[in-house]
């Protein structure tokens, strides 16, 4: 069957193929997938709840400790936290946690349940720059503890690389919109198209609230000085937001050149191949043995029929061709393309924020700046930079304010 | 999360929820029961106190397991009789646990092995402070022919020790039924005729559930022979469900006050228990399985079923499926309900052919090159086997006609059913 760029790559479980998923679980004491989901969404126990037929219980687990659930259960890189600590590794394969998550929030969804409560006011007032994932969850902790939010979002929509970067057959854009309503439901405030540091100044939001916090994410794209100005070239996040923001109508050439190699790149070059782009090659600077993309996404790009190039880094550019030099052995090639899509990662833009970012994230760990109004969270605090991560930094940039504040 | 009120009143006693340890190794001693309650059981019938001269002695190994596929445990074999602990121990337990758990439940199981015995019994643990007490009755392998359900199938022998523990305890007092009877309803009333207040059902199910084929034994082997003894667990509940219901529909016990047991592990099987007049409810085999966590789930989905059933009172649902259980020959058997086959569901496996063939009325057709069955309806007589068997969910009940010669109102008739869609 041809896939299309609009629709979920992955099928969900039925029912029946649920309960047969479940039913493998080994139901572990001390369970090692709920130790290691960083966001303690804790798989063991919604996993025995499903076993059980006690399908709203896993709902409530999952909701009331990841307020992106079902965003999660299909972008988060399972295979390096609950299902790399899965005990029936020692059988056969782990849980396949990802989609009994998925099933489950698709039932949470389908079943209209609203489990997230709005915590008695308590008269302080929050604002959150930034409505990424960890804007969103940090906002959504705050609302259950009583706080007022505010989000300032420079975009038209919510939800930062949810809404911008993850392209859709992975993500959804309705499960999305989904996630974020339930989160504005429960009374967040979001002001859009609005630049903090530009049309509203941080000096205002300290006034105005009792604390801010950055979740301003690594949301720019990283350029190499070679291919400033040049005609041919996108960066990877301009042309995903593109792409995602049409719903896959856009047109792109039949022979595209990416140049990267981590899951930005894998994203781009999948997404070219669901756009029917014949001829999709990219040019990786490391070698496969050294690879940053997740084994899953290098495999899928792989059976997509993309051409994938190892070892190599640019060196010149002359228009449309880009002439690449082996990192390791002498030798050196070029390639000639239509378009080329630069993924070479994403840089933070704290300009106007009072914010000194080192490598994109702060130079100090926890969640505090030096000016104790002021809070970050998410890719710019220092840990790792995937969702759920973000989610974990989400709620715990909350407790944070929370014990400042001393808001009960 | 939600949070539902999930309390009833039992035989005049208090449960924060129905759920209970029923008698037997899961509630053993002091630090289980602990641990049951502190994991969120309302209660815990002790395992069975005997009298001091009986010696319990046991075998090595005691159980054994029904499999079917990939599933462990359908049903679970023991040979296990009651406490090994002696009396003295069992009843500082008792002392213990009321002590330090007043709010919960307690309920002592006794089985003597005459009237001076049970009175005895009765008496030693009401004033060790259990709140109710639960006559064994039903122990289908105790090696004392004056014990278990050698007495739970004569009712004489029931109504003279039910008295007999009336006059050693005010306690209420439940009785528990042996399901090795063809009818219950007549030792359930002897019982109340010597004073239990309620009844406790089912015990296990006498069984053999494998053969060793090469040394030709039944398993558990002690050491090369093997007995018959209880079987328990998921695949007795459907025979504790009949027996549940035919009690309640038997004159004079329609509001008979029942503690249900027989294979419960997750909030439907509760549920069920309670919608045939079950007001609270005992679980063992699926903690032996999985521990005290599981009342966890039971507890939850139960309150989710209450809200949407917009119920308040657990106690408004206790009976509800009873009224809608009535004799076969009181079936509409007017009209039947042709299967229905989404093709796009459908992935080609020819399971509900063979079905159909082979253990129904050859009313499916398979055409080979489209791998898709179609229905003859000349032939099909609406069993709707292809639909239980259907590995997909693709058939579910389809049009409803009247048999040939029947009058009536197709559209009237309900053939709704959650299982078969
Ligand atoms: C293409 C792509 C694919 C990815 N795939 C995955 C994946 O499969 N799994 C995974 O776990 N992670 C994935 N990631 C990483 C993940 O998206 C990030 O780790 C996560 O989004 C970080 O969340 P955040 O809330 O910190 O920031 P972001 O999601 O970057 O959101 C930041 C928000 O702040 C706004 N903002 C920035 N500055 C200002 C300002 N001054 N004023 C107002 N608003 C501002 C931005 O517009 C944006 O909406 C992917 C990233 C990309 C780019
Ligand atoms: C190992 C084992 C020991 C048991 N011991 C007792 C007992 O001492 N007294 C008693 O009344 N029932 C005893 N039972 C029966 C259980 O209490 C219960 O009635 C039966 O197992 C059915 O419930 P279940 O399917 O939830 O296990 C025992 C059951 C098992 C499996
Ligand atoms: S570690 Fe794996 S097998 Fe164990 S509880 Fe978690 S999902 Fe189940």
């Amino acid at each position: 069957m041809t896939k299309h760029y609009d629709q979920e790559l992955d099928s969900g479980y039925t029912m029946t193929t649920v309960m047969a998923e479940a039913a493998r679980c080994l139901l572990c004491h001390d369970a090692p997938c709920s130790k290691a989901c960083p966001a303690h969404t804790d798989p063991a126990k919604f996993i025995r709840s499903v076993r059980f037929r006690n399908f709203k219980g896993a709902a409530e687990t999952i909701r009331e400790n990841n307020a992106l659930g079902a965003i999660c259960a299909r972008v988060c890189p399972t295979e390096k936290y609950c299902q790399l600590a899965c005990a029936r590794c020692g059988i056969d394969t782990p849980i396949d946690i990802g989609g009994i998550q998925r099933f489950v929030t698709d039932f949470e969804q389908q079943a209209k349940m609203d489990i997230l409560e709005k915590g008695p006011s308590n008269g302080l007032k929050v604002a959150i720059v930034g409505s990424g994932p960890s804007g969103l969850q940090a906002a959504t902790t705050l609302l259950q503890k009583g706080y007022a939010v505010d989000i300032y979002e420079q975009q038209a929509k919510a939800g930062g690389y949810l809404t911008y970067g993850i392209p859709e057959y992975r993500l959804p854009n309705d499960i999305v919109d989904f996630e974020i309503n339930r989160i504005l439901n429960l009374g967040a405030t979001i002001h859009y198209n609005t630049t903090i540091g530009q049309e509203l100044t941080l000096a205002a939001l300290k006034t105005s609230h009792d604390a801010v916090i950055l979740a301003i994410g690594a949301s720019q794209a990283k350029m190499l000085p070679m291919f400033e100005n040049n005609a041919y070239t996108e960066t990877a996040v301009d042309f995903l937001a593109r792409v995602k923001t049409n719903q896959g109508h856009v047109t792109v050439p039949d022979n595209v050149l990416v140049i990267g190699g981590g899951d930005v790149a894998m994203d781009v070059a999948t997404t070219l191949k669901l756009l029917n782009v014949p001829q999709v090659t990219d040019v990786v600077y490391e070698t496969f043995s050294e690879f940053k993309a997740s084994k899953k996404e290098l495999e899928a790009t792989q059976q997509m029929g993309v051409t994938i190039i190892d070892g190599y880094v640019p060196d010149s550019i002359n228009d449309n061709t880009v002439t690449f030099k082996h990192r390791k052995i002498n030798g050196q090639i070029q390639v000639q393309a239509d378009k080329i899509i630069l993924a070479v990662g994403q840089v933070a833009d704290a300009a106007h924020l009072d914010l000194t970012l080192e490598n994109n994230e702060v130079p100090f760990t926890g969640y505090q700046t030096t000016d104790p109004k002021v809070f970050v969270t998410g890719d710019i605090a220092q840990g790792d930079k995937t969702v759920v991560w973000a989610v974990q930094k989400g709620k715990e940039v909350a407790e944070t304010i929370d014990a400042v504040l001393g808001g009960h | 999360m939600i949070n539902k009120d999930l309390s009833i009143d039992f035989l005049g006693v208090h449960f924060e929820n129905p759920f209970c340890l029923s008698s037997s190794p899961v509630g053993n001693c002091y630090d289980m029961c602990k641990k049951a309650y502190d994991e969120g059981w309302a209660g815990v019938v002790f395992k069975t106190i005997g009298p001091e001269h009986f010696v319990v002695d046991e075998v090595s190994p005691r159980f054994d397991e029904l499999a079917k596929e990939a599933t462990p445990f359908v049903g679970f074999k023991n040979m296990e009789q009651i406490a090994e602990h002696s009396l003295a121990e069992n009843l500082a337990d008792l002392r213990r646990l009321k002590a330090d758990y007043p709010e919960k439940v307690l309920i002592a199981s006794i089985m003597g092995t005459n009237e001076a015995d049970w009175t005895e019994l009765a008496r030693v643990v009401t004033e060790a402070g259990a709140d109710m007490i639960e006559m064994n009755l039903s122990c289908p392998q105790m090696t004392s022919h004056e014990m278990g359900s050698d007495v739970g199938t004569n009712p004489e022998l029931c109504q003279k020790y039910c008295a007999a523990v009336k006059k050693g305890s005010d306690l209420p007092m439940m009785a528990k039924m042996t399901p090795n009877i063809t009818d219950m309803g007549p030792v359930a009333k002897a019982c109340l005729a010597g004073g239990a207040d309620g009844i406790a059902a089912i015990n296990t199910v006498k069984s053999i559930a494998n053969i060793d084929l090469d040394r030709k034994v039944g398993l558990p082997i002690v050491n090369g022979k093997s007995s018959i003894s209880g079987f328990s667990g998921k695949a007795v509940k459907p025979i504790a469900l009949r027996f549940i219901q035919q009690l309640r529909t038997t004159a004079g016990l329609e509001q008979l006050p029942i503690s249900g047991i027989g294979g419960i592990e997750t909030w439907e099987d509760a549920a069920e228990f309670i919608l045939l007049g079950s007001s609270t409810l005992q679980v063992t085999t699926s903690v032996m399985q999985y521990g005290y966590r599981i009342v966890e789930d039971m507890k939850n989905g139960l309150m989710h079923y209450m809200a949407e059933q917009n119920v308040e009172h657990l106690s408004d649902l206790v009976g509800l499926a009873n009224q809608a259980i009535i004799p076969a020959e009181a079936l509409d058997r007017d009209y039947k309900v042709y299967p229905n086959i989404d093709w796009d569901k459908c992935i080609g496996c020819g399971r509900c052919f063979i079905s159909c063939y082979d253990g129904a009325h050859q009313a499916l057709t398979w055409d080979e090159d489209t791998r898709r069955p179609t229905c003859n309806t000349e032939k099909c007589v609406g069993c709707q086997l292809c639909n239980l068997v259907c590995p997909v969910g693709a058939i579910s009940l389809g049009e409803v006609v009247m048999k040939p010669g029947r009058t009536g109102d197709v559209t009237a008739v309900e053939v709704h059913s959650s299982r078969l869609s």
